[in-house]
This record gives C-alpha cells, structure tokens and sequence, in this order.
C-alpha cells in the first residue's frame, strides 16, 4: 500500500480544501451557544442550548 | 580468662566499626555489626534506654521548602524506611480528573490532563489534613459522582480563551502582547468551593497553585480552554503527582582523617582537593615545631592542612589519586549518621513531613505487632 494512496480524511475535493477544518479555524466559541439540527421525524427544526450540549470528555490526570 | 558477656569494645574499636572506608577503588566495611551474635562476648539486644541516649537529632536548615537535618545513631533500616515513606506513602491532594468540555488549543485533551495533574497546590492546612478524607472510586455501573462529597472531591475550573489585544501595534511580534492570554498558567485555574469547604479554604486558605507561574498551554486567537477538575488525595506510591517531596533523601556524614601531617605546597594542593571549606590552612605554631615526634618539626609559621567542616564534603576521592598524599589521609562515613534533605512540593512544611512519616512507621509497627500477637494466639 503506497503512502501516496493515503487521504487526508477531512479534505472532501479540491474546490472544499479552502473551508477552514477542525475546531480552530473559523468556528468561533460564542456559535456553539446554540446548536440548530434538523429533526428526523418532523423534518422541523430542532434547537439544543448549550445546557443541553455539554457534551465532556473525561480524563485521568496520570 | 573468658571476656565477660557484657564486654563493651574500645573507643577506637567502636570508630572502626561505625566507619565506611573510602578507599582508592573500592567501599569497605558496608555492613553495620551492631545487633546480637555477632561479636562474641559483646550483648547487642535491642534495648530503648541505649537508643535513647545514643540517638540526637540536629537541625541545619528548616525553611518551608527545604529542610536539612542530622539523625545520628540510628540504623539505616529505619532512615530508609522514613525516606520510602516520604516519598511514596504520605497523602496529598492533586488533580485526578479532568472533564474537558472545550479545548481548541494545540495541546492534546489527555496530555493537557496529564500537565494538570502535575501541578502542585496548597491550601488550608486544617482542611487538607485533617477536613479532607479518601476518595473511593465508583465501582463500574455506578452512578460516577456517587462518591464524590465536599470531604474528598475539590472542584477546580479552567476558562480561557485567547483574543487579539485591540491594543497591540499591528507589528508586534511578541505573542504576550499582541494577544491576551496567549500564556495558560496555573494561576488561571479556579477554585470552587463546594459545602463545608468554606470553611475551611477561603481567603488565604483558598487551594491555589503552590507557583503559580506555572505554564499549562499556549494559545492563539480564537482558541480556548473550557474545563473542570476534581482533586482527591492520594499517596506517591500509586502516583508521583501525589509525592509530597521534591527530593527526600539522606547521605552519610564524610569523615577525613589526616593521618601524617601535610605541610607547605601540599597542605595547599590538599585544600584544592576537596570542595570549599572543608579543609582549611592553620600556622603550625612553634609548640608544635619544637614536639619531637609530631611530624611538625622544623616548619614553625608554615601551613599544615587541618579538617575544618566534613559536612561540606562530597567525597570526590580526588585526595587519593595524588602520591604526595599516600598513606597521609584516611577518607570514610559515618555508618550512623544520616544527613537527611527533604524539600516539600508545599502542601506541608519540610519538617512536618519527617514527622508525619515517624507517625506512619509507627502505626505501622502497631499494625505488625497485632499481627504477630493475633499469630500467636
């Protein structure tokens, strides 16, 4: 398996590498407040507060 | 005639036996003969009454931080233990979780976790001494803060996020100033006091950062971290976080015995030899010149080498590599006298620490003897 081969998981094509990826590049704290997701059964909107968002990652400091 | 059971060795017996050599190469004489068998005719039991008056304790240094001290006459088993137990087995409270909610800078969330962890904290001491108990983790299914009460959980918070500095000269180069909080340190981390913890840790009392310019993480506009910790106590024995020393350790008291007098050029080159203060230059007065059999004789007003402080030495053997010094100078330590240096990382004072650690050798003498009692019952 030639390195070559390998793709970098986030780049979808050359037109989508200008978007800015992962968490530090444009997405700015204050825009996750509120978190807009289109539900399945209705086909309406559905809108999380960031109470409802915390999703934590827990860690052993070891 | 036979010696009689009680006999007690010379002094200059009792010196060979206390003393390590320190030879050219080698190490000789390692092994401490003190106890009962060993030298036929000698009784060497055990007794407190003999401990007691041959035992002394000296201190050379006592700050918070750094504390140096002697204990003579006591064997190494028992310096040793308190050591081990210094290190490894008396508790503290450190970091143990870290619930991540946010962290866009470019250290990664487990090892960000694990820097966290590392970071010394005081407070209180009532409240971490004696407030504060063990933490039992939730067994697996259960509820995971089931456990968690304000007598063994401390929760600490970390919010930051780096912004460009409107303030800053558009050329500025330095990280510092063009953006606030391009540096996370560790005085940026919260304490949130939880129940009865006000009580115990508020105002100068409050858990902090025992140095608070500690550096966590870099960061760059936009980034940030969002997080909270729980800190429980543990011991170093399980992980170093929870040590309370920097450094607890003991070495053994130089001696150097000048045998045949070094005079002149020599007494200099001597000097050199070891670190300063160690040996020092005395006049040989014309007392001495004029002993027959001194070794002095005919060198009234020149410099001899004379022992000033054997403590300062670090037994560098460098004295033994010179022939003019052959067979002139005797170098050793003392088998038992420990010169213990213990540095606390904060959470107690130096000196406190050897306490709590006789404390701890002790309850566990007291758990053995119950042992040996419950075995012979």
């Amino acid at each position: 398996m030639p390195r070559e081969e390998y793709q970098v998981p986030t780049a979808t094509g050359a037109s989508a590498s200008a978007i800015s990826r992962g968490a530090t590049g444009g997405e700015r704290h204050d825009s996750r407040a509120v978190m807009t997701y289109i539900c399945g059964d209705c086909g309406g909107n559905v809108t999380l507060s960031k109470d409802a968002l915390v999703a934590m990652v827990q860690f052993e400091a070891r | 005639m036979a010696p009689s059971r009680h006999s007690a060795p010379s002094a200059e017996e009792q010196l060979r036996r206390n003393t390590v050599g320190i030879n050219k190469e080698t190490v000789s004489n390692v092994s401490s003969t003190d106890f009962p068998g060993h030298f036929p005719g000698e009784d060497h039991a055990f007794s407190i009454d003999h401990f007691k008056s041959a035992f002394s304790v000296q201190f050379h240094r006592n700050e918070p931080n750094d504390a140096s001290f002697s204990l003579v006459g006591i064997d190494a088993s028992l310096a040793n233990a308190f050591r081990r137990i210094l290190i490894a087995e008396i508790p503290t409270l450190a970091i143990e979780d870290v619930y991540i909610e946010n962290n866009t800078s470019v250290i990664q969330d487990e090892v960000l976790a694990h820097r966290l962890g590392l970071i010394p904290f005081n407070g209180g001491r009532e409240g971490i001494h004696n407030f504060l108990k063990w933490y039992k983790k939730p067994e697996a299914g259960e509820d995971p803060y089931a456990n968690s009460f304000d007598w063994n959980t401390v929760r600490l918070e970390l919010n930051v996020t780096c912004t460009v500095n409107p303030d800053a000269s558009p050329t500025e180069t330095d990280p510092l100033k063009a953006y606030n909080h391009a540096h996370v340190y560790a005085k940026d981390i919260v304490f949130v006091p939880t129940g009865r913890q006000v009580e115990y840790f508020s105002g100068e009392n409050a858990i902090a950062p025992v140095n608070p310019d500690i550096l966590i993480a870099k960061l760059r506009p936009k980034q940030s971290i969002n997080l909270a910790m729980h800190m429980h106590k543990g011991i170093g024995a399980d992980h170093s976080k929870f040590s309370p020393v920097a450094t607890a350790s003991y070495r053994l008291l130089p001696l150097i015995n000048i045998t045949r007098p070094i005079i002149g050029a020599d007494a200099e080159k001597f000097q050199r030899c070891f670190p300063e203060g160690v040996i020092g230059l005395e006049k040989i007065s014309r007392e001495e010149a004029s002993t027959p059999g001194s070794g002095y004789e005919g060198h009234a007003g020149e410099l001899k080498a004379v022992v000033k402080d054997t403590m300062k030495d670090t037994v560098s053997r460098e004295a033994l590599r010179h022939p003019e010094f052959e067979g002139k100078v005797k170098l050793g330590r003392r088998r038992d006298h420990f010169i213990f240096s213990i540095e606390s990382t904060g959470q107690w004072d130096s000196d406190e620490l050897f306490l709590e650690a006789v404390k701890h050798l002790k309850l566990k003498c007291k758990k053995l003897e119950q042992q040996v009692i419950n075995m012979v019952q």
